[in-house]
């Protein structure tokens, strides 16, 4: 996939993967690179920095088997912050979903 | 690439962290070694799907940096910020320095403008002396006061304006972090 096309979008999809449940690191990971192609590595400063721009608490919490995971739990500051960018990218969204219809429409017309 | 090496590049890299910062940041990736390991996945699959330790580094290296210049106001600081944007790519050396030039520039100017209003004054007395016909002694005591007058209001300005734009220009760091990112 395009890289411009990642650049700022990886922000707003950790934000929303945490609106509904605390998660750990490897587990955003994994539900990001599902989807598309990431550099995993680059996911963990970008949780830092939300972090310490206090969006995210941390805390970490034993599991049955393996090491203690980081948790991440979103902050009411976090939550304003994800729903302006859910706002921003849904009006960007649709503003260039309309360009490529009236685009390619024109096109096949 | 090893979980071992994966790491042991990191913490090399990491060095000019604080040791808790540093050993935080180190347990993260451990933790996700250890997790995907669970999962049934190499060492080396895991280390190739993290990317390379340096992008990783340098894009943590200038997430402190630009969080000590903000804690920190300093020159130094700022450098030490500015340098580290600059390696998360050469974008970075164009949209960044160049901006970051051009204010030291302006800025610089008027500092010096500053300096000339402050320090004319005692150019002009050293010139005529002070027994000097009365009606001139008089309109060089008047324009000296302005001049000084307004070389200390310009200074107060600008100390205000430089504060001003180190934190924006910190801000426009931080945004340069998020936006230009990976490869």
């Amino acid at each position: 996939m395009n890289v411009q096309f990642k650049k700022g979008v990886l922000e707003l999809c950790v934000l929303v993967l945490t609106a509904k449940q605390d998660r750990y690191g490897y587990e955003l990971v994994a539900s990001i690179s599902e989807k598309f192609h990431i550099s995993e590595g680059t996911v963990y400063p970008l949780l830092r920095r939300l972090t310490q721009e206090g969006f995210f608490t941390t805390y970490l919490a034993e599991s049955q088997e393996g090491p203690p995971r980081k948790y991440y739990q979103l902050t009411s500051r976090g939550r304003l912050y994800m729903n302006d960018l859910v706002l921003e990218w849904r009006i960007f969204n649709r503003g260039v979903n309309e360009i490529i219809e009236e685009g390619l429409g024109y096109d096949k017309a | 690439m090893t979980r071992r090496e994966f790491m042991d590049e990191l913490n090399a890299l990491l060095s000019a962290l604080p040791d808790k910062e540093r050993l935080d940041i180190l347990a993260d990736y451990t933790e996700h070694f250890l997790l995907g390991m669970k999962q049934g996945k190499t060492e080396f699959e895991i280390a190739e799907g993290l990317g390379s330790p340096k992008l990783v580094a340098r894009e943590l290296l200038a997430g402190y940096r630009i969080d000590q210049a903000h804690s920190n106001a300093s020159v130094g600081n700022m450098t030490r910020a500015i340098v580290a944007t600059i390696s998360l790519g050469f974008f970075n050396l164009v949209f960044v320095l160049g901006p970051f030039l051009g204010l030291i520039g302006i800025l610089m100017g008027l500092y010096a403008m500053t300096a000339v209003l402050l320090v004319a004054p005692v150019g002009i007395f050293l010139d005529y002396g002070i027994p000097a016909p009365s009606q001139e002694r008089l309109f060089l005591l008047f324009s000296s006061m302005v001049s000084v007058g307004l070389g200390g209001m310009f200074a107060i300005g600008l100390l205000r304006l430089t504060k001003w734009l180190y934190r924006q220009f910190l801000r426009y760091l931080q945004f340069n972090v998020k936006m230009i990112r990976g490869k």
